[in-house]
């Protein structure tokens, strides 16, 4: 692919070795917080757009594409995300980290 | 009561693998827990490794290490959408100060090194959290799974779940990480060499800061590989709720700036990784850096010395582990794990770079999270080299060229800000 | 009664295949870098056989033919549950195809464990997905092969296996009753595996859980392993050509995008009015 040109993030994501585990490694805990939520910085600070703009002012969440940078425990400003490790070495496989 | 060990080093990283290593050459039974499918999967940084702390642990690095190649070239540029201004650094020697590596190829290279000191060392596993007992950390759970030791180390890393999950840290704040993003991009080693005017084993190592991250706090970096350069940008996470577009497109905008484009053309795409890392030093350490049966090192410390220019994490990861491993050494010396016996690690840490260097520089990051160094001073240099430059005539001297262009920001500023960045950096 | 003997012969597989590019000038898989793991589907055939372990008794061993690096991902087998683990690995049995990689395994497990109840395969892999595996290890043991399992009942007195299989596309279940021992291969969207143990690895390292064994104690037939045994020839690899899309959107009234739709297939020639 060219990189002169913008790449769409799932094909960015797509060049990186995975074992994605069927089972979510992060959860929103209440998706009434997030409606409630005017910043949302998890919808622009996730490097792997894990999360997208759901119905009613909801966040939807993806697990598989995560990068486990960890970034949107901590921005997250109702710290509505339980967040995890993925378990069993699942998850992003990095090989040029 | 299952199995027992000397020694659980929680997290098989720079720091980790260091301290099991130290301690099994010792005698120590270690047990290295990774969560990652082997050591260095879950591993990224932005690509350079200060080579000082190898002299003293592994003198054979030079031959042995996964150079990618050593840095003889540094480029500092302040960047606009049209403009930049850069200093360029060189020098003829290559003195093996510092190289530019794959830290998951490094890691694993460690792995070596700990596993062949006679370190057990699992992958595949997440600690969940510290097993407790009258106050003494006395082993680790997994799932359903537990693991004694007399004494653990922590170096699980930026992401402190275990310590937070066991009550020995707080909650990460925004003000105390960045984020990075980065992408791998391969290209032949004759087009790095020309593109960098470098020879075949010599690096450069370059940070950029302005409109990489939109003026915002942070910056971007580029550093070469043999056959790829690793591009990514750094977001002080305290000022990312400021950012005016997703993460993931600002570093495209950043390889797609004129400038950089030319860089990675023809380029091809390896890998997209994203990382926090430590930039409040010492700031960010949990409240006590040891305790009864445990120790703490590497990022999960906030052993990280982030200077906006210079950024080093692997030396001090591999220091503090060493250094936690002497502590060990002498609390079993003593008889005692307790936090008493421990406290030596204290010590250790004060006198050597590790804190030395992290207190030298305690302000350092209140100086770099200064707005105006990414945005007005940017824009400023770079106008002011424009006008300078933009003959037309005019009679231009520096100095009323400065003051034409220093915008918004008074004299006063400029002696402060001035003084602020000498005093801390 | 000793329960089952259940072999779970398991392969490596790279992650995902996006990941691993082909060589322009060798068309050979450009593996630097790309770390070998478990192939996903083996984790689920690991896990029938762990469940039937534990309702049962017996013992689960994993099989892989593998270069040296494969005792990793055996170790991983016995994370989830695996009493132990055989690395098949010699520089004998490089450059093999499925022929003689069933060839390997069917003749290792046979000299290895003459008595087993259960040979347990996953569906196929991730990476070359030709799910040759199993029928072929079968017809050399000449043994019973059910595919699709997601289930069974053993009545161990009696030696007898009751298979339950899924069928996706007709989405009914069918069981079988079969002697053991039988082949197995285990429908790949069932028998979620479990996690890794962390007492089970360190258990792998510090016991030694996984064997390494060579062809001088297998001692295998030359012609019938490694590249020798291998009939198949790859004679051309070509990167299939993205097929440029017109993507053209109608929005309205259903019925005239029905309509809209058929007169474009008519004018392009799909479809014939």
């Amino acid at each position: 692919m060219s990189l002169e040109r913008k790449i769409p993030i799932e094909e960015r994501l797509n060049t990186n070795a995975w074992d994605v585990d069927q089972r979510p490694h992060i959860r929103i805990i209440d998706p009434d917080q997030c409606r409630k939520c005017d910043k949302k910085p998890c919808l622009y600070l996730c490097p792997a757009r894990c999360y997208t703009p759901g119905p009613d002012g909801t966040v939807l969440f993806s697990h598989e594409g995560c990068l486990e940078c960890g970034t949107c425990r901590i921005v997250c400003p109702e710290n509505n995300i339980e967040w995890n490790y993925p378990k069993s070495g699942f998850g992003v496989q990095y090989r040029f980290g | 009561m299952g199995l027992k060990f000397d020694v659980t080093v929680v997290g098989a990283g720079p720091a980790g693998l260091t301290a099991a290593q130290q301690l099994a050459s010792k005698g120590f039974k270690v047990l290295v827990i990774e969560r990652g499918k082997k050591p260095g999967s879950k591993n990224v940084f932005g690509g350079r490794i200060y080579a000082h702390v190898l002299d003293k642990l592994y003198p054979e690095y030079v031959k042995e290490a996964p150079v990618e190649r050593w840095v003889r070239r540094e480029r500092i540029t302040m960047m606009t959408e049209d403009s930049w201004t850069t200093l360029d650094f060189e020098t003829t020697k290559v003195e093996h100060r510092s190289f530019t590596a794959y830290l998951t190829n490094f890691v694993e290279w460690l792995d070596k090194k700990a596993e062949s000191a006679g370190a057990v060392v699992v992958s595949e596993v997440p600690v969940d959290k510290l097993i407790i007992k009258d106050g003494k950390v006395v082993g680790v759970r997994a799932g359903n799974d537990e693991i004694y030791s007399d004494v653990t180390i922590i170096a699980e890393g930026i992401n402190r779940l275990v310590l937070e999950r066991s009550g020995l840290a707080p909650k990460l704040s925004p003000e105390l990480v960045a984020l990075g993003v980065k992408e791998v991009i391969k290209l032949s080693r004759e087009e790095i060499n020309e593109r960098f005017n470098l020879d075949d084993d010599e690096g450069m190592a370059w940070v950029l800061a302005g409109y990489p991250t939109h003026y915002l706090p942070g910056g971007a970096f580029i550093y070469t590989n043999k056959e790829a350069i690793t591009l990514g940008i750094v977001l002080y996470l305290s000022y990312g709720y400021q950012l005016d577009i997703p993460i993931n497109e600002l570093i495209e905008e950043f390889r797609l700036h004129p400038m950089i484009k030319r860089i990675v053309k023809g380029g091809q795409l390896l890998e997209y990784s994203a990382h926090l890392t430590p930039v409040a030093g010492v700031n960010a350490s949990p409240p006590s850096l040891y305790g009864d049966g445990y120790l703490v090192t590497g990022d999960a410390a906030g052993f990280l010395l982030h200077l906006g220019i210079i950024i080093r994490g692997v030396d001090f990861a591999m220091e503090s582990g060493r250094l936690a491993a002497e502590a060990v050494v002498k609390a079993h010396d003593s008889g005692k794990y307790d936090k008493e016996s421990l406290s030596i690690y204290g010590k250790l840490l004060e006198e050597s770079f590790v804190l030395r260097e992290l207190k030298t520089f305690r302000n350092a990051h209140k100086v770099l999270i200064e707005p105006r160094l990414y945005s007005d001073y940017v824009r400023m240099i770079n106008t002011m080299l424009k006008r300078y430059f933009e003959v037309d005539g005019t009679p231009r001297k520096l100095g009323s060229t400065l003051l034409e262009t220093k915008g918004n920001l008074t004299l006063l500023d400029l002696a402060k800000d001035a003084i602020r960045v000498v005093m801390n950096l | 009664m000793g329960g089952l003997t259940i072999i779970v012969p398991v392969k490596a597989a790279v992650p995902n295949v996006t990941a691993v590019r082909l060589d322009p000038v060798t068309h050979n898989l450009v593996r630097e870098g790309v770390p070998l793991m478990l192939n996903p589907y083996d984790r689920n055939a690991l896990e029938f056989a762990l469940r039937l372990k534990d309702k049962y008794g017996g013992k689960v061993i994993t099989i892989s033919m593998a270069p040296p690096s494969g005792k990793d991902f055996l170790e991983s087998t016995i994370g989830m549950g695996a009493d132990e683990a055989y690395l098949i690995t010699d520089r004998a049995f490089a450059g093999a195809d499925t022929l003689a990689t069933s060839y390997t395994i069917a003749k290792s497990v046979q000299k290895l464990f003459p008595d087993f109840d259960l040979l347990v395969f996953g569906e196929e892999t991730t990476d070359s997905t030709t799910a040759h595996m199993p029928a072929q290890v079968a017809s050399w043991l000449n043994l019973p092969y059910v595919y699709y399992a997601v289930d069974a009942e053993v009545k161990l007195e009696d030696r007898l296996i009751l298979v339950t299989r899924y069928l996706e596309d007709e989405g009914v279940y069918e069981t079988y009753e079969y002697k053991m021992p039988i082949i197995v291969s285990v429908y790949k969207n069932s028998n979620p595996p479990r996690d890794v143990s962390l007492v089970r690895k360190v258990e792998a390292k510090i016991n030694g859980l996984v064997k390494s064994i060579d062809n001088n104690a297998l001692k295998l037939e030359r012609e019938c392993i490694g590249l020798r045994g291998s009939p198949t020839i790859v004679a051309k690899i070509e990167d299939a050509k993205p097929i440029e899309r017109k993507k053209q959107i109608f929005k309205g009234d259903p019925k005239e995008a029905a309509k809209w739709l058929l007169d474009n297939l008519i004018k392009e020639g799909v479809v014939k009015p």
